[in-house]
């Protein structure tokens, strides 16, 4: 439970960084996303069920045989959702963009391909 | 977090709260959902808040004689909600978006049309059903139409004497349809583009007359009359609608920030203005 929490917990936060989470700043370097206003964090009700499965391997090189489980959803659900963006892009020519990716960056993208503003 | 100093004062009637904010250096405190938080941040700071939260005088919805809604200002989301007020798609479309369910439990509508944030979704939503507003001031009643009380950022056509105590609305009718459609910036929740639309249908499948209304957009609601002219009398066709909503931002100064610059606001105005109308017209009977 503990580890499925962790997992869940992971993943959600991995999604954020992939599509809302930024530091912003403007050109006099003023922090622009410096409050809960304007730093977007995923939400439990944008989520999808998650659906969790796993290999138990215990680790050699300690007596219990345990590992950290805390950071390993956030690995993987940054890079999946990423490359699920630039994929639903390809078709438009687009090979790369920096995170987050969000809406109005994934707009300006496609207005961009298309030869329109931005 | 902590706010500056205050002095707290709690009515015990309206002319008891009208008595107290007459002295100058006042806030009404109703649901506290908006006021609180940005005194808590200091960008504001009262000198005395007058709490007229326990006036039940002033919640609730009732029938006028003449069929409109009297909704009471003291009346929360989650009520209006419950009330026959729903029975307009925009309010029913509306409400579930605004802030979360402890923000609906005691944010209140009279709080919102008074503390007039530029990007909250109630104003725009009023604006389009050409709402009264009703103030008391310990010299009297007056009512206020909706389209000019919003006159700036937190700046309405209150006096700092009055407290907004009614909004009414017009009655349902069942050649009308309206719908609210919004793009929500995702830290905040607040409206990057809301759009409330009524249409009301005209001969055959056609568009009578329409009421479009825009939030978040410019500095303040405003009603796109340049929409609404050509949507009157148009066939409702989604190639007339589209060719219509190109006007929401006409003669506007569109907002830009970092989550949404002018060009996106602009183009996302123009796209949640066709699919509000769209759907206002799919709902009339």
């Amino acid at each position: 439970m503990i580890v499925d929490g962790q997992l869940h917990g992971g993943i959600v936060q991995g999604v954020g960084q992939a599509l809302w989470e930024q530091a912003v700043y403007s050109d006099e370097g003023q922090l622009l996303s410096g409050s809960m206003l304007d730093y977007a964090l995923p939400r439990a009700a944008w989520m999808p069920n998650i659906e969790l499965d796993q290999t138990v391997t215990p680790s050699p090189v300690n007596p219990l045989g345990v590992k950290g489980v805390g950071e390993a959803g956030a690995i993987a659900s940054t890079a999946a959702t990423a490359n699920a963006v630039i994929d639903a892009l390809s078709g438009l020519g687009v090979r790369h963009l920096d995170m987050p990716y969000t809406s109005q960056k994934v707009w300006e993208t496609i207005q961009s391909a298309k030869g329109g503003p931005a | 977090m902590i706010p500056a100093a205050f002095d707290y004062r709690r009515a015990t009637s309206l002319d008891d709260a009208l008595q107290a904010i007459a002295g100058g250096d006042a806030k009404v405190l109703a649901g506290g959902h908006s006021l609180l938080p940005l005194m808590k941040l200091r960008l504001t700071a009262p000198g005395t808040l007058v709490d007229i939260g326990r006036l039940t005088e002033l919640k609730g919805v009732r029938r006028l004689d003449d069929g409109r809604m009297a909704i009471g200002s003291l009346t929360t989301y989650a009520d209006l909600l419950q009330s026959p007020a729903s029975n307009f798609g925009l309010l029913r479309d509306a409400l579930p978006r605004i802030g979360d369910v402890q923000v609906r439990n005691r944010g209140t509508v009279g709080g919102s049309v008074a503390h007039a944030d530029p990007a909250s979704d109630l104003p725009a939503c009023l604006l389009a059903l050409d709402a009264e507003l009703v103030a008391r001031s310990a010299s009297g009643e007056r009512t206020i139409p909706v389209d000019g009380f919003f006159q700036g950022a937190f700046a309405t056509g209150l006096r700092p004497d009055e407290i907004l105590t009614e909004i009414r609305l017009p009655g349902p009718r069942d050649d009308a349809g309206s719908a609210y459609a919004s793009l929500e910036n995702p830290a905040s929740g607040y409206a990057i583009v809301g759009v409330a639309a009524i249409v009301i249908s005209g001969d055959g499948a056609g568009i009578g007359t329409a009421n479009i209304a825009l939030t978040g957009v410019g500095e303040v609601p405003y009603r796109a009359r340049a929409v609404e002219s050509a949507l009157a009398g148009s066939d409702g066709s989604p190639a007339s609608i589209a060719a219509a909503a190109a006007h929401a931002t006409d003669g506007i100064t569109v907002n830009s920030d970092f989550h949404a610059d002018r060009a996106y606001r602009t183009s996302m105005a123009v796209v949640y203005t066709r699919r509000a109308v769209e759907a206002a017209l799919g709902r009339i009977a």
